[in-house]
């Protein structure tokens, strides 16, 4: 079964290796949905998000049998079946076919043309190959579908349509069909389904039904974060002035201020702040008392207009902090931006209307110029890669420059607090996007919480999705206008930025590289509520987390997958990636997984659990001949006991 | 033992001043090594020392600062840290500590001042106090010390001046004397006289090592000639030279003028299916071919295959020594940046000029013909001959990757040392130009021996777990060619191998090889230290950092006992057609051919070798040109998805001589960040606190197991009137765990949390594992049999074993699959697939 499911893909020359665990030809997860002798959904939902990846797929990802029961994890039995209709496409809860087209041909940038069965449901476009000695699937979600263009099929008769998908994941599949008057074009069905908001139809994520043991909308609680941190303390006080999402309509509900400040004072910074974003705490230092802090840019205007509350608050923040008389500001911006923002009423603070305050650029363009450089890094990646150009062409992409851009200014953020202990504000032009990327990743390389599969979640709840990241703009969930300038790439930048830490600090993350990976995926799935909407107040207006399922329950329901078998906690120390591109990397198993030649030798989250499983073995080992050992009861037996339980932190996974 | 507290010092052997220097720092030099634990060589002089000086770390040392105290001696630059346990007198001398440098290896010294930087060279003087001195190593490690400002000013200048005196800038003469200051004392060459060869690898010096490698090989139709035994016949083939049995030496005489420099085509290795790997110099075109010539050429050609022969022309794609030499010096110059200006390639071109170095092309272009042939190979049954003008370079490389692409037991570090004596030290790969230590031939000098270890490197990276040798070996091995201490690199071939120690007095002992019996003249003749083979990795590195060589635990026992015999039971689909008797094919750029000159003597001979003639004429017709390209296919199928199912169906994924092919694609070829880049100094710039010997906790739960492992047998032995079966318990545990750690060997190159290299957790995995990932009796099958076998002592069956356990793993699949039904009845999955 698993021979014959190989499919392409595998020509790996380990040629003991084959196993099908991609069939990557067309990044399809050919064999490997057959292969799940679970069935479960989450097996299957795993398949097909992270999915459908050359990296990530296995075939494998079979909990186990028989000696190694403890490597039976309960995890991957959580959710409902799959249930298998005609056709055998697997569906979701909740999700039904729309469309089915027979005789569709998959025009396969690798392997040439291969025919098949087309459905299309209202949350995926799945395919699969009639041949029989090649099964082939290829199953996209339509949330990742940026734009549909039809393109002309030479030599393939009469009545012949083509439809390429451009994705926003870095691939472009494309298809040929039959036009039958019979049925409804099959492009009318897929826009509809794909860009649903367009066409005044709900997101898939409200039609999922999926039950979940883990409630992902638990994981983040603004309270106990802030009491994690050590808040309210006598400096900071939590507030609940936007409670009503009056004074911001784009921050969240609970906001860590200075306790010294009036509300009517905090109104009038409010004013003098872009969107109203006035600066509120993002994390504290626990022992410095130094603080991240963050805002929008301060409306300064031509005129360079001035504002007492404003410079007061500023000033507070710098006095909470008993350490230090300065107070940092980095704008995010190019200097020549910010410069240019006065002209539009925007700005920066001058270093002679607040006193004391230092203010530093990034110099980080913007997020057009980040969409720019992923384009181009599509065009390198697929759906071809130039062996002997390579490099320079990813130079050329300027990707890695900006991922050095972010690193090394999150990376200075973190050192202000670490070694100058001085407070640090930070903002863009709406304190959004960058800001968001530069806050999350300077509290990551302080905070070891953040570290950990939990942390993180925490995190980029806090940071990006309660601060009103245009996630709904930045993504355009089920939105058909692809042009709009809106969109951008930070999101993703952002997690490239962590894979490149945990690239340079592998013990340091609780989570592995899959996790990263199907974060990225269900950005644009638009399966779980978790992305959706642009704020706070849009997803509680839209009784977000009532009607959709979280990510976070996905994940949490089987953290072992996500797991980092190497992790071990390195509380308190502080993590400087080193922001060189000499150490920098392309994220390739993400960018590229869609190249068929670029599976790795194994499903790599496979190979971590292994490991977990290993480790736990090899423990349990430990313990048995230690047991042994003792029985023999010799005097020389007793020292080496203690080592191994205090030394080896195991994974409470497995 | 000698202890290094007698300090015998030779005048000559030194530039006066320097001498001079030694002489009025003797008083630092008998305290030092009273107070600061420095362990001496003997007859090695301090000359200078520095305290609090703080020694940076790399990434793979941990990042970080160790303090200690600075020592310049005139072999070495040597660091002791602070709280290094005090040094055994007992032991025996290791050249180089943990923290030091060779003096020969230093490439420049460069101090950092309050904001000046300046190179220092023997004539230069400083005005200011530096505050941090640099180390460029030839190696490209680089190597950085600070001064504090407890240091006193004094030490920090003088120790400046006698490391930019002492060390030896590329000259004439200045190797010699820096063996002199290694080896040269009467107590260091005694010394080394009495060392031993390891016996653990072959050396591949006497006739019976040779036969040792047939016999591991299952080559029985081959036979060891010692026909060149004076080197009559080729000056740089070796003494000894496998040919096939049917071949008698006096027929073997004739061949060798037909050869450039008589370089015959000789046996390299045998694949497990039955295929002979070959390496021969370009023919010699403009002789006359007799009757008979021509008849013993195609015998030494053809081997042992009647029938198909392809030649493999290494000349074209793959680079000359110059370009090579020209990449890697772009290389150097990228990665350590321009070392007196300190600035370096600008950060968004810094893809784009590794690039254009061309390094990672070269390593691609190597493996891709070293895969093409592992592919060819594995078809079975057909000669592949590599050919090059002089056989000394590529086909060094692609025969020895192809080896360790194929054999498993190339990738233990013991047979990975036995592939380079073969192929390279045998072989007569000219090291001694291709390095030029002298700097005195500078046209010669291509680092191909590194273009090689990156090309390991590479496979590694790609498949860690298939290796018993790890990075650090290789790393050590790189290093190691920088200092020119060792044998192994400072001859061109066996004869001025075998020259040189004729020279030192040595007697000439043909089959015990000839180093083991040192004159005891020799001593007396300063001019010239015996040499030690860089095998033997006592002298250089300390035991913990050898056990690092090789993966923590024991690798799995199946690794020794390899191919014995044409164990061909594979019903094999790759199998050629019956070829026509003497096909000959040129393989190039990807495609087979025969051109009418391939073999000269078939073209030129018409007259007299009407047979060649007829059956060259019927092999160019041949059907066996696809046959071929099929063979070639299997490793172009990564390049046709599609191709493979019918490829990779029936192949049993435990067969442990299919090749590793790596993948070659831009994104898939890696910078050995770990070699070239472990001194870029931005990359410290920011140090992280974890420690350095913060072991990992698989690492460290691999200690312990082995710790109680042994822990255990001890008990088991001291209380010997335990009851059997007592004892019977642990035994049995302990196989059990070599199965876990087997399962687990491929854990470990990717533990080590703070390596770059580590992080490779992508490519980590390997057959064994996905067996794991199938199920545990799928994955413990497999691993257990060799396991097994090995105790019975039986290799025959090496390779049957392979072939029934995945026999086995059938049933189990069978087995798993319906489990997993059982315990998820609702599940359709399986049914699908069907």
């Amino acid at each position: 079964m698993e021979k014959q499911a190989g499919g392409a893909g595998a020509g790996d020359g380990a040629g003991a290796n084959r196993k099908p665990w991609g069939s990557p030809t067309c990044g399809a997860a050919a064999g490997d949905t057959l292969d799940s002798p679970t069935g479960s959904h989450v097996e299957w939902c795993k398949q097909l998000i992270a999915a459908t990846i050359s990296s990530q797929i296995s075939g494998s990802v079979q909990p186990d049998i028989g000696s190694r029961d403890i490597k039976t994890l309960p995890g991957l039995r959580y959710g409902a079946q799959v249930k298998m209709f005609q056709n055998q496409v697997p569906l979701l809860p909740g999700e039904t076919i729309q469309t089915t087209v027979k005789d569709v041909m998959y025009i396969c940038p690798f392997s040439g043309l291969v025919t098949g069965t087309l459905t299309v449901t209202d949350y995926k476009l799945y395919f699969i190959s009639v041949e029989k000695d090649s099964p082939f699937i290829l199953d996209v979600n339509l949330g990742v579908i940026s734009r549909i263009e039809s393109i002309s099929v030479p030599n393939q008769g009469e009545n012949n349509k083509g439809l390429e998908l451009v994705c926003k994941d870095m691939r472009s599949p494309r298809f040929a069909y039959k036009m039958e008057e019979s049925q409804p074009d099959v492009v009318e069905v897929l826009t509809k389904h794909a860009f649903p908001l367009s066409h005044s139809l709900p997101l898939f994520a409200f039609l999922y039904k999926e039950q979940f043991p883990v409630d992902g909308w638990k994981v983040y609680d603004p309270a106990a974060e802030y009491r994690r941190q050590g808040l309210p303390n006598e400096s900071w006080t939590i507030s609940k002035i936007n409670s009503t999402y009056e004074l911001c309509d784009t921050y969240p509900s609970v906001l860590v201020i200075p306790t010294n400040i009036t509300d009517e004072d905090i109104k009038r910074v409010a004013v003098f702040r872009a969107k109203h974003r006035i600066p509120v705490l993002s994390w504290i230092h626990p022992e410095s008392q130094a603080t991240i802090v963050r805002c929008s840019q301060p409306l300064v205007g031509p005129s360079d207009r001035r504002c007492k509350e404003d410079e007061r608050f500023l000033q507070i923040i710098m006095d909470a902090n008993a350490q230090s008389h300065k107070l940092t500001i980095f704008d995010a911006r190019q200097s020549s931006v910010a410069i240019t923002n006065k002209g539009k009423d925007g700005g920066y603070e001058s270093e002679s209307f607040y006193p004391n305050v230092e203010l530093n650029f990034l110099e980080i363009p913007n997020i057009h110029v980040m969409r720019e450089s992923l384009r181009k890094m599509k065009d390198v990646v697929y759906p071809t890669i130039d062996e002997a150009h390579w490099h320079s062409f990813i130079d050329q992409t300027h990707w890695l420059e900006y991922i050095r851009l972010l690193l090394a200014g999150a990376a200075k953020v973190a050192d202000k607090l670490e070694s100058g202990k001085t407070s640090v504000v930070v903002h863009c032009s709406d304190g959004w996007d960058r800001t968001a990327q530069l806050t999350s990743l300077a509290m990551l390389m302080l905070d070891s919480y953040y570290r950990t599969l939990r942390g993180f979640q925490v995190l980029v709840e806090k940071e990006w999705i309660s601060f009103g990241h245009k996630f709904a703009a930045r993504v355009g969930h089920g939105d058909e206008n692809h042009a709009n300038s809106e969109r951008s790439p930070l999101f993703v930048q952002f997690i490239d930025c962590v894979w490149q830490m945990t690239r340079q600090f592998p013990a340091a993350f609780e989570f592995n590289e899959l996790f990263l990976i199907t974060v990225l995926d269900h950005l644009y799935s638009c399966l779980f509520g978790t992305f959706l909407y642009s704020s706070e107040q849009e997803r509680a207006n839209q009784e977000v987390p009532a009607k959709t399922v979280s990510l976070w329950s996905y994940i949490n329901s089987q953290p072992e997958d996500f797991t980092n078998p190497f992790y071990v906690d390195y509380e308190n120390h502080v993590l400087y990636p080193m922001v060189s591109p000499r150490h920098l990397e392309l994220w390739t198993s993400y960018y590229a997984r869609w190249n068929p030649r670029m599976r790795p030798q194994v499903p790599v989250h496979q190979t971590l659990k292994d490991l977990l499983i290993l480790r736990a073995e090899l423990q349990r080992r430990v313990e048995e001949l230690q047991r042994e050992a003792s029985s023999h009861s010799l005097s020389s037996s007793s020292d080496h006991s203690p080592t191994h339980t205090a030394g080896t932190p195991l994974h409470t996974a497995v | 033992m000698l202890t290094g507290s007698k300090t015998t010092f030779k005048v000559r052997q030194m530039l006066p001043d320097i001498k001079e220097r030694m002489l009025s720092q003797t008083g630092v030099n008998a305290r030092s090594r009273d107070l600061f634990g420095l362990r001496c060589l003997p007859g090695e002089c301090v000359l200078q020392r520095a305290v609090m000086v703080r020694k940076k770390l790399t990434a793979r040392e941990g990042r970080g600062w160790l303090s200690g105290t600075l020592f310049c001696t005139h072999f070495r630059v040597a660091f002791v840290p602070q709280d290094s346990p005090k040094p055994d007198d007992n032991a025996d001398p290791v050249l180089l500590g943990d923290h030091d440098v060779a003096l020969a290896s230093i490439e420049k010294v460069v101090v950092v001042g309050p904001n000046r930087t300046k190179l220092v060279t023997p004539n230069s003087s400083l005005k200011f106090t530096p505050e941090e001195l640099v180390l460029y190593c030839r190696d490209m490690r680089v190597v950085c010390f600070l001064f504090d400002r407890l240091t006193p000013e004094s030490q920090v200048q003088e120790m400046t001046y006698s490391i930019a005196k002492t060390y030896q800038p590329p000259k004439p003469g200045s190797v010699l004397s820096f063996q002199n200051a290694a080896l040269g004392s009467v107590e260091m060459k005694q010394f080394l006289s009495n060392r031993r060869r390891d016996a653990h690898m072959n050396w591949f010096e006497s006739a019976s090592d040779w036969e040792q490698e047939l016999e591991r090989c299952g080559a029985t139709s081959w036979r060891v000639s010692s026909v060149n035994d004076r080197f009559e016949m080729s000056t740089s083939l070796p003494r000894f030279i496998v040919v096939p049995q049917k071949v008698l030496d006096t027929e073997l005489k004739k061949s060798f003028a037909h050869f450039n420099e008589g370089r015959i085509p000789r046996w390299c290795w045998r694949h497990p299916r039955g295929s002979d790997l070959l390496r021969m110099a370009s023919f010699q075109n403009n002789i006359y071919h007799e009757k008979d010539d021509i008849r013993n050429l195609e015998m030494i050609l053809f081997g042992c295959q009647s029938s198909l022969c392809v030649v493999v022309e290494l000349g074209e794609e793959l680079p000359s020594p110059a370009d090579i030499q020209l990449a890697h010096s772009r290389l150097r110059a990228l990665c350590l940046g321009d070392i007196s200006t300190s600035m370096s390639v600008p950060d968004d071109k810094w893809l784009s000029t590794l690039e254009s170095t061309h390094w990672l092309d070269y390593t691609r272009s190597c493996l891709r013909k070293a895969s093409e042939v592992a592919c060819l190979l594995r078809g079975g049954h057909l000669t592949v001959a590599l050919q090059e003008v002089e056989d000394r370079d590529m086909s060094c490389v692609v025969s020895s990757l192809v080896q360790v692409m194929c054999d498993p037991h190339c990738r233990t570090m013991y047979g990975f040392q036995g592939l380079v004596q073969k192929e390279w030290v045998m072989g007569a790969h000219r090291f001694y130009s291709r390095i030029n230590y002298h700097r005195d031939n500078d046209k010669e000098e291509a680092p191909v021996f590194l273009l090689f270890l990156d090309c390991v490197w590479q496979l590694w990276s790609q498949y860690p777990s298939r290796f018993q040798l790890t990075e650090d070996f290789l790393l050590a091995l790189h290093d190691s060619v920088h200092l020119p201490l060792f044998s192994t690199f400072l001859s061109n071939c066996q004869r001025e191998r075998c020259k040189r120690s004729q020279n030192l007095g040595q007697c000439y002992t043909p089959v015990n090889g000839w180093r083991d019996v040192l004159h005891p003249d020799s001593s007396t003749d300063p001019s010239d230290p015996p040499l030690p083979p860089v095998w033997d990795w006592s002298l250089q590195y300390s035991k913990p950092r050898q056990s690092r060589f090789t993966q923590p635990v024991p690798p799995t026992p199946p690794l020794q006992p390899l191919l014995n015999g044409n164990l061909n039971t594979n019903p094999d689909k790759h199998r050629l057609t019956d070829a026509v008797p003497g096909s000959v094919f040129l393989l190039s750029r990807g495609t087979f051919s025969c051109p009418t000159n391939l073999l000269p003597w078939r073209n030129s001979s018409s007259s007299s070798s009407g047979v060649y003639k007829k059956s060259h004429r019927r092999a160019l017709s041949s059907e066996n040109v696809p046959g071929l390209e099929r063979l070639l296919k299997a490793w172009a199928l990564v390049e046709f998805p599609q191709a493979l199912t019918s490829t990779s169906g029936p192949q049993g994924p435990l067969d442990p001589y299919e090749p590793l092919l790596p993948l070659l694609m831009g994104p898939c070829m890696g910078l050995w960040r770990e070699c070239y880049l472990r001194g870029a100094l931005h990359a410290q710039a920011f140090s992280h606190p974890l420690s350095a010997n913060h072991l990992h906790p698989v690492e460290r739960l691999a200690q312990e197991v082995q710790q109680l492992k042994d822990k255990l047998e001890q008990v088991s032995t001291s209380t010997d009137p335990t009851p059997p079966a007592v004892t019977a318990e642990p035994r049995r545990a302990d196989t059990n765990l070599n199965q876990n750690t087997n399962n687990g060997t491929f854990l470990f190159p990717a533990s080590r949390p703070q390596s770059a290299g580590a992080l490779r957790a992508a490519p980590l995995p390997t057959s064994a594992n996905q067996h794991t990932s199938r199920g545990a009796p799928a994955a413990s099958a497999p691993q257990s049999r060799p396991a097994h076998k090995d105790m019975g002592g039986s290799s025959k069956h090496t390779f049957l074993f392979g072939h029934s356990s995945v026999i086995d793993a059938h049933p189990d699949q069978r087995y798993y699959s319906a489990s997993s039904n059982a315990k998820l009845p609702k599940s359709n999955g399986p049914s699908l697939a069907s």
